[in-house]
């Protein structure tokens, strides 16, 4: 029992693995932004469908759609920022409605042009195979290339906020708005740019799911509501947040699978979640406000 | 204890490592109008903040009327009696001038009594008499957020009148009015001192001038000194913490 | 000048609790819709009888969202749980009076999934007036708790938005995994319908009287401070409302509502599914609210009737098209319309109402025999200008 029990732990890396990635760039929007992007999952999906036209249409891997994911995605949601949530950086709940509305746009049309049929892409030749892991588990080498990913584009948001000027603008606006545009920082630039790369992850995150998931137009909307959930779980005013949170629902819902079942599984993460915010309203690694009564 | 409503007693603050208030000892006594006086940073929203259940202090005791209220919950402390008006005017926008001091009306505040509460003639009357002394009758039908900034800080002050508390906690009520206004926010406060107890706090020289009678300087979390407004004008400590700041000059 | 009497003529005119208009114009409608079933086509009688029962649960959204602030996207969550009671009863009941094909007396998906008998923890909702209870009972229990852990620590706005959905979510998997007992994907469907006229009238009954509780709610006091939490949750709280509870009571309020809304439903139309209590319906509901004025108690009969209807009429011609209008609709509401058509209505008459008011107290000194009086009283207390200058009005200042 213990000993699969640790198989399961090993086997939940690639879980939380995923859900870095998905939620990253979730992340990156609601923490600097404000800005809870319904269609997220939806530009996961487009993502994966890129993917696939990468893989059938050019011939390209995996590492060749990763690029290609980020740019597209990334300039799907420049215009996305630019029609639809410009002008309503200031009431979150409307965002939430009209990116939702974006979603079904997205979905239709991915669903004009592909049809309705499942897809399949392959995984790249180099990762194909694995290599034993403690527990007799044989360890597919992409689920290590998942890890080593998803650590990567942590560290790279990470130098991006922390290590360039446009990280400093990016933290000034998330601290105080109002302060930086008197700065003469763009906020308005600051706030597209996110909104863009945050997107571009969510490309790469469909780039990289589309050879371990079947690729259809509603995919997306688990990885959403996913992301969601790691987010509430770790706090959005700080980069561990994302880590911390997925590794708690990854692991645990893997583990809590194995033991039950994974609705049983799903219902106590989400329980384990709901306590957590009781105790900090905020996430663990939440900018918790510092009045009692906060105002949007 | 005296007829003190209000006694702070080592009253600290401590957010991320700044001591905001600094072993605080502050008493207001009863039917008292009390100006407290600062510089920027001096502490004094802060310690509106404490009284009001805004935060909870790292230490130190909050008694009003003899009894504990330190770190209770907002609304607790205001069935105490104790009301407070925010520095930006802090109102419900979309309702109209009349129900934002309908609902401040004091008593009714479960939900079981908002549930079964009629209006009564005598309630409508108070609003007006309220809204007729804060001078705004003529726009009670209009949602709050058309009002000017000075008519919102009217109506703010009219919300906690109507909530008649014993003790009202006004921050900065004459923050960015005209001249005008302020001559007339002044006269409203001294009318509301004549039934309430007051405690105020206040920038503008020439308002505190014409209210003030017994100030209060805090400094650095702390009190730097008390008493008559013109023994404090004179005290050489309080000359030198605002000489840079140029505001008792011809004091 | 002012005095109280003229601030009681042009500002604090209130609406009647239910103007006559109003009655009417619902009397009317009810009555339409009431008799249609004798010269109508079935179909549509179908239809109406659905609309109305959504039409309740985008109300109960429109309380908790429009007027007190609370943007739940798991609203469907207690539509589900109302309909799910009310099937299973049904159900219950039709299969121990119609043995299935193997002979069994209990609901053809147990027996599918290998239950001999009934567990006896649904047995009891066999009765209908058990199944009622717990329809009315458990869906408010489940939003008190929700309620409780999160409105008394703050959570609200986007976090709450989040967290509802990702319930919702959670409750339909739960329904497709445990097929055995609530019928999995397909759902629960096969049990005698109550779907006729009479049964038109009862849903048509209920929802005027929830229509009429939720203006009473909104229009008293208890509604004015719901929409001063939502207006400014701060304020509210340092005026010694504790807001928390206010939030509480809408909520398992509105949830109760949805599971009325839900059983009709049930009832009605004969099968309930695990998307009757998913996200899909939860925001599907939230665009109806919207569109009709979410902060208004007409708006989610209007908007539910205008969007489901044009669902119907659009997703007949080209199904795809429809979630390309609803995208659209999304952002064009959130964009453009934010009060949505009633809300948008409503307003513009208060505006010109008020602003007619305002003329006319402006008038009342400046023209007509009151003018007179005024310019007189002015002309000898006002020193600074000439005394036939106060007289006619004219400014003093002569360049």
């Amino acid at each position: 029992m213990g000993d699969a029990v640790l198989t399961q732990f090993f086997s939940g890396f690639s879980l939380v693995a995923i859900l870095i990635i998905a939620a990253l760039g979730l992340a990156v929007i609601f923490g600097v932004a404000g800005v809870i992007n319904m269609a997220h999952g939806e530009f996961i999906m487009v993502g994966a469908y890129v993917a696939s036209v990468v893989q059938s249409g050019l011939g390209g891997n995996t590492f060749w759609s990763i690029p290609i994911c980020f740019v597209a995605v990334g300039l799907l949601g420049l215009v996305v920022e630019r029609t639809v949530i410009r002008g309503l950086y200031d009431r979150p709940l409307e965002t939430l409605l009209a990116t939702w509305g974006v979603s079904l746009i997205l979905i239709v049309i991915i669903k004009m042009i592909f049809g309705t049929e499942l897809h399949y892409v392959g995984s790249p030749e180099m990762l194909q195979g694995g290599f034993p892991a403690p527990g007799n588990l044989p360890f597919p080498w992409y689920r290590l290339f998942l890890i080593l990913l998803s650590i990567l584009l942590l560290v790279l948001t990470f130098v991006l906020f922390f290590r360039t000027k446009f990280g400093l603008a990016v933290r000034a606006v998330r601290r105080n708005r109002s302060m930086s545009e008197a700065m003469g920082i763009n906020t308005a630039r600051v706030d597209m740019l996110i909104f863009a790369y945050g997107s571009g992850l969510a490309g790469v995150a469909g780039a990289v799911l589309a050879p371990i998931k079947t690729v259809s137009p509603t995919m997306g909307f688990p990885y959403a509501v996913d992301s969601f959930m790691v987010l509430v779980m770790g706090g959005v005013g700080n980069l561990l947040g994302v880590p911390v949170g997925a590794a708690i629902i990854g692991e645990g819902e893997t583990i809590l699978a194995f033991l039950f079942n994974s609705v049983i599984g799903k219902l106590l993460v989400f329980l384990l979640i709901v306590l957590v915010i009781r105790i900090v309203p905020r996430g663990i690694f939440g900018y918790q406000e510092r009045t009692l009564g906060h105002r949007r | 204890m005296s007829g003190n409503i209000l006694e702070i007693t080592g009253l600290t603050t401590r957010v991320s490592g700044y001591t905001i208030l600094d072993d605080l000892y502050f008493s207001v006594e009863e039917n008292e109008l009390r100006v407290l006086l600062g510089p920027n940073g001096a502490g004094k929203t802060t310690l509106i903040d404490m009284i009001s259940g805004r935060y909870k202090p790292t230490g130190g005791k909050i008694l009003f009327e003899n009894r504990d209220i330190t770190g209770l919950a907002p609304h607790k402390i205001f069935k105490r009696g104790i009301c407070r008006k925010f520095q930006v005017p802090n109102m419900y926008e979309t309702l109209s001038v009349f129900d934002n001091v309908m609902i401040s009306l004091a008593g009714h505040r479960l939900v079981v009594q908002s549930l079964f509460h009629k209006h009564t003639a005598t309630d409508q009357d108070r609003v007006v008499e309220i809204l007729e002394f804060i001078g705004l009758v003529e726009k009670a039908g209009f949602p709050a957020d058309a009002l000017s900034h000075g008519e919102r800080q009217w109506l703010e002050m009219g919300m906690l009148i109507a909530a008649d508390p014993k003790l009202l906690l006004l921050d900065e009520p004459t923050t960015g009015m005209t001249e005008a206004d302020k001559q007339k926010t002044a006269d409203l406060i001294q009318r509301i001192a004549e039934r309430h107890t007051v405690l105020l706090v206040e920038h503008d020289m020439h308002v505190v001038r014409r209210l003030g009678n017994f100030v209060t300087v805090l400094h650095q979390g702390g009190i730097l000194a008390e008493g008559p407004l013109s023994d404090v004008v004179a005290n050489e400590e309080v000359r030198q913490v605002y000489l840079g700041q140029g505001k008792f000059s011809g004091a | 000048m002012t005095t109280v009497a003229a601030a009681g003529r042009f500002n604090l005119r209130r609406e009647p609790m239910f103007p006559l208009w109003s009655i009417a114009g619902v009397a009317a409608v009810v009555a339409i819709l009431a008799t249609y079933p004798l010269y109508g086509t079935e179909y549509v009688m179908n239809l109406l009888g659905m609309f109305v029962c959504f039409s309740i649960f985008a109300l109960s959204i429109s309380l908790i969202w429009g007027f007190a602030g609370i943007l739940s996207l798991g609203q469907a969550i207690y539509f589900g749980m109302g309909a799910y009671f009310i099937a299973l009863s049904l159900k219950l009941s039709y299969a121990a009076e119609n043995p299935t094909r193997y002979g069994g007396t209990i609901p053809d998906y147990m027996e599918w999934n290998g239950l001999t008998e009934v567990p006896t923890i649904m047995a009891p909702l066999m009765h209908i007036e058990v199944a009622i209870v717990c329809l009315l009972f458990f869906p408010t229990l489940l939003a008190f708790i929700f309620g409780v852990i999160t409105f008394k620590r703050h959570i609200y706005g986007v976090y709450c938005a989040v967290i509802t959905l990702a319930e919702a979510l959670i409750l339909q998997e739960f329904i497709i995994e445990y097929q055995a007992y609530t019928g999995g994907f397909n759902g629960i469907t096969d049990y005698e319908t109550y779907n006729n006229m009479y049964f038109l009238w009862v849903i048509l009954g209920v929802a005027v009287l929830l229509f009429a509780a939720s203006r009473l709610l909104t229009h008293s006091r208890i509604g004015t401070v719901l929409k001063s939490v939502r207006d400014n949750d701060v304020r509210a709280e340092f005026n010694g409302y504790e807001v928390a509870n206010y939030r509480i009571f809408v909520f398992c309020f509105a949830s109760m509502m949805a599971a009325i809304a839900g059983g009709l439903y049930a009832a009605w139309m004969g099968i309930v599914s695990h998307l009757d209590t998913g996200p899909i319906l939860s925001i599907e509901g939230v665009i109806w609210a919207a569109v009709g004025g979410r902060a208004t108690v007409i708006g989610p009969f209007i908007g539910t009737f205008l969007v489901k209807g044009a669902e119907f009429f659009l997703s007949e011609q080209l199904a795809w098209a429809w979630q390309l209008v609803m995208g659209l609709l999304f952002i064009f509401v959130v964009k453009f319309m934010p009060d949505g058509i009633m809300g948008t209505i409503g307003k513009s008459i208060a505006m010109g109402r008020q602003r007619a008011a305002y003329a006319e107290s402006e008038d009342a000194f400046q023209s007509g025999p009151m003018a007179v009086i005024t310019r007189l009283r002015s002309a000898f207390t006002d020193g600074n200008r000439g005394f036939m200058d106060n007289l006619l009005g004219r400014s003093g200042r002569r360049d």
